[in-house]
């Protein structure tokens, strides 16, 4: 079986910016992936040229086996929601969803009514009148709609407020559920722990990591907060803690990597409790791409 | 407020006025190029031509044509250079500075407030009347300056200055009057499109009363209620008259005061006129690519039928009144016999000599809605359509195809108008012969589409100026090179110039096949790079 989506060296050059640079990606059948980075990272570009709207510099993309050139055999499995949705002004939104089921490759009508009413999407209005949110519902049910094969949205609940982000999670899950393969660009880091098995971290046009989410939690830094009584642990060159900091009697510190010899350390002191946080989506992101930003 | 760094009122008010000026200066420049460059040329070819291929009463006798007189106007002081360069070229140049007017006005002012840009500018400390003022006056000052330029060519080609004056001013009058009509009508209008629809329409209407009051003596009157009627009565260098110049001042002036109350009067991003916030689905058209760009042109297409239908029920209608014309003058058709206008006398004659005129309008037809194309891929319209399981080439077919349509139907509207108008002044034209006669200019209308496409397909920005060069180009080609000695080969480029007089003549099928080959090729040539190139946007 074809992977829903595979990248080999692709690359793409706007005159002298490299907007991505030789990303070998698979995104196996049926798994959610999200695709993440800063702004200007590469991840629109790497959508457009997914779908076939621009042409790979170098390298090339396949979509179930097709290449993505070859847009009318390829497009009969995706459906795509842009970050930025611009409607037919003078269409409304059931017009709308009506060129769009009838063109797109195909679409389950009991499950779009369903959605419009999940996502409170008024249809009788022309595309001019919708504000961003109501644009990108529109486009949201229309892409859910075709049941799929592979989801391409991006950025999709930018202008989405929190019950409607609620919407969109449950709909991410059902079409996963039936076996659709999603991939979500996307910048809400808890929508993406939510909903993702996998995610890929872009920087600068460049592929940097791959991993379950479980993956890149082990591989960054764990908070650790230890209250003891008696005499503070003694940590200094332990394997995999940093920034020790002690407070009466209380520590902190961050630990990376396996726990174990942290906790042969801490074995010899009195602790009381012990508490560990995982870090946030937010907070391994922010150590990608740290203060500087990209 | 006094901290360090704030801005003044006129600062921002300066910032404005810069970008007004930023958005229409290119088209500015051009204009003032286009004006003053062809008077010049037509200008200083007039020796050459009153010389040569009439003399004055020649000349004088062709001019009093009904059909010639539709097209140009009222002839007076044809023995001047300036009278001449005014009858020649007025009516042309008044047209076009005023359609880029209203287009210009539409475009940085309700365009920009339906796009959301102005909201960010009428967040800041100017409200919408000022806003709108300073895009007036600097949008005044774009078409001054090419009635100016126009004026000081004739002045420095010798012309009396005071005819120089009258007809400079009533040209920048007309595009100021266009000009304030246009911000009138994105007051009352919520979007672009009807904006500068609302405002052609005025326009056409008031070519129509110019051409209707050339052409016949009782209805003269109606020139007064028309900008291009007020223009043909100042008769510069003839009578050099005040009146109607004046009069064209106060219909300027009307319009663009009424937009600036009004503005007061609305929401930002709203007309006086509410977009219908609600309604039915309409259900037709939406099944296939194919049926949806005729969908989108459905709507465009009749308001092109209109005006053109009209113009040419106009012509039919006005049939009549030049076979009496020639009744009276036997010496006409001598003379223009002589001139190498075989037959320009008869029926046939007259409407195939305006039916050559038809590829101008048609062809902007087809490159509007090329560039319409384009602008939906820019702003993301066409993203939802091109990422469907249906390839390049089948929705840039679908488009071309769907205006292909539109073409036939403008082609056929325009026959069957002249057809109704000459029949019912009893000068029949059959309808077949007009039919053959319209039909005859599609070559340079494919022309158009061919290098549109071309253009569309490797420099999509410059989609419009590229397609429209066969009809407008060559049209402004053929009149200068008519008016003005020329070197034979520029008007051998103009496709006008292989173009058949149909029906008065046969068609000429090798030019036409040519036009055609060299079309098809250029469509080629542009599908491939459309399927090559990255989408904009």
């Amino acid at each position: 079986m074809h992977p829903a989506i595979r990248t080999d060296h692709l690359t793409k050059r706007y005159g002298p910016l490299l907007a991505l640079d030789d990303l070998d990606l698979t995104v196996t059948a049926g798994e959610v992936f999200g695709f993440l980075g800063p702004n200007g990272a590469g991840k629109s570009t790497t959508i457009r040229l997914l779908l076939g709207l621009a042409r790979p510099t170098a390298g090339q993309a396949w979509i179930f086996g097709t290449p993505a050139a070859d847009v009318a055999t390829a497009h009969q499995r995706i459906a795509y929601v842009p970050a930025d949705v611009t409607l037919w002004p003078q269409l409304t939104g059931a017009e709308i969803l009506e060129l769009l089921g009838a063109t797109g490759p195909g679409v389950d009508v009991a499950y779009r009514d369903e959605l419009v009413a999940r996502f409170a999407l008024d249809l009788s209005k022309p595309g001019r009148a919708y504000s961003t949110g109501n644009r990108q519902k529109v486009a949201l049910v229309a892409a859910f709609a075709t049941r799929a094969p592979l989801l391409v949205l991006d950025e999709p609940t930018a202008g989405l407020d929190p019950l409607m982000e609620r919407e969109f999670r449950r709909a991410v899950v059902e079409a996963s559920d039936a076996g659709s393969t999603v991939f979500l660009s996307s910048h809400q880091l808890a929508e993406v722990e939510a909903v993702c098995d996998r995610v890929g971290i872009l920087r600068a046009g460049r592929l940097v990591d791959v991993a379950t989410i479980t993956e890149l939690r082990r591989l960054h830094r764990t908070e650790v907060l230890v209250r003891f009584a008696g005499p503070a642990p003694e940590l200094t060159g332990v394997e995999g803690i940093d920034g020790v900091q002690v407070d009466g009697a209380a520590l902190r510190f961050a630990l990376t990597g396996p726990p174990g010899p942290a906790l042969r350390a801490l074995a010899a002191a009195d602790v009381t409790t012990l508490t560990m946080r995982e870090p946030t989506l937010e907070e391994i992101f922010l150590d990608y791409y740290g203060e500087s930003g990209r | 407020m006094s901290t360090t760094g704030s801005v003044d009122g006129g600062t921002a008010g300066a910032a404005v006025t810069r970008l007004a000026l930023r958005q229409v200066r290119r088209g500015a420049l051009g204009m003032s190029g286009l004006a003053a460059g062809t008077t010049a040329i037509v200008v200083a070819g007039y020796e050459a031509t009153a010389g040569t291929a009439l003399d004055a009463a020649a000349l004088a006798a062709l001019a009093e044509n009904p059909a010639v007189r539709t097209l140009f106007g009222e002839p007076f002081a044809l023995d001047t250079p300036g009278g001449f360069t005014v009858w020649r070229t007025g009516t042309v140049l008044a047209v076009l500075l005023s359609v880029w007017g209203v287009l210009a006005t539409a475009r940085i002012t309700r365009g920009e407030e339906e796009s959301g840009r102005w909201d960010l500018l009428l967040a800041g400390r100017l409200a919408v009347p000022a806003v709108l003022g300073r895009h007036l006056a600097v949008l005044c000052v774009a078409v001054v300056s090419a009635g100016a330029a126009t004026g000081v060519v004739l002045v420095a080609a010798g012309t009396p200055p005071a005819g120089a004056v009258r007809y400079s001013g009533g040209l920048a009058l007309v595009a100021l009057f266009a000009v304030s009509t246009a911000l009138l009508s994105a007051q009352v209008m919520p979007t672009r499109a009807g904006a500068s629809g609302l405002a052609l329409a005025v326009l056409g209407v008031g070519l129509l009363a110019r051409m209707v009051g050339d052409g016949v003596a009782a209805l003269g009157w109606l020139r007064w209620l028309s900008p291009y009627g007020l223009l043909a009565l100042t008769r510069p260098y003839h009578e050099d008259r005040l009146l109607p110049l004046l009069v064209l001042a106060g219909a300027a002036v009307v319009p663009g005061a009424a937009a600036l109350v009004l503005a007061r009067r609305r929401d930002v991003r709203a007309g006086l006129v509410a977009a219908p916030t609600g309604r039915q689905p309409r259900r037709w058209l939406l099944g296939t690519v194919e049926e949806f760009a005729v969908r989108r042109m459905l709507r465009p297409l009749a308001g092109w039928s209109a005006g053109i239908g009209a113009y040419f029920l106009l012509i039919g209608l006005l049939a009549s009144s030049m076979t009496r014309f020639l009744s009276d003058n036997p010496r006409f058709a001598e003379l223009a016999g002589q001139a190498g206008f075989t037959e320009l006398g008869s029926v046939r004659g007259y409407t195939s000599s305006l039916f050559v005129l038809l590829a101008v309008p048609v062809g902007i037809f087809v490159v509007v809605r090329l560039a319409e194309f384009v602008a939906a891929e820019t702003d993301g319209r066409l993203t939802s359509l091109y990422a469907q399981p249906v390839s390049r080439s089948r929705l840039l077919t679908a488009e071309t195809l769907a205006t292909l349509a539109g073409v036939a139907a403008l082609l056929t509207v325009a026959a069957m108008a002249t057809w109704l108008g000459t029949y019912l002044v009893n000068a029949p034209l059959p309808l077949p012969a007009a039919l053959a006669g319209t039909w005859n200019v599609l070559p340079v209308v494919l022309l158009c589409l061919g290098a549109g496409l071309l253009a569309l397909g490797w420099l999509p920005r410059a989609t419009a100026a590229v397609g429209a060069s066969p009809a407008v180009g060559g049209f402004l080609l053929q009149v200068l090179a008519d008016s003005a000695d020329l070197p034979g080969w520029v008007s051998v480029i103009s496709p006008f110039t292989h173009l058949a007089a149909v029906p008065a003549e046969s068609p000429g099928w090798t030019a036409s096949l040519v036009m055609v080959g060299i079309a098809v090729v250029a469509a080629a040539l542009g599908r491939f790079g459309h399927r090559r190139r990255d989408l904009l946007g």
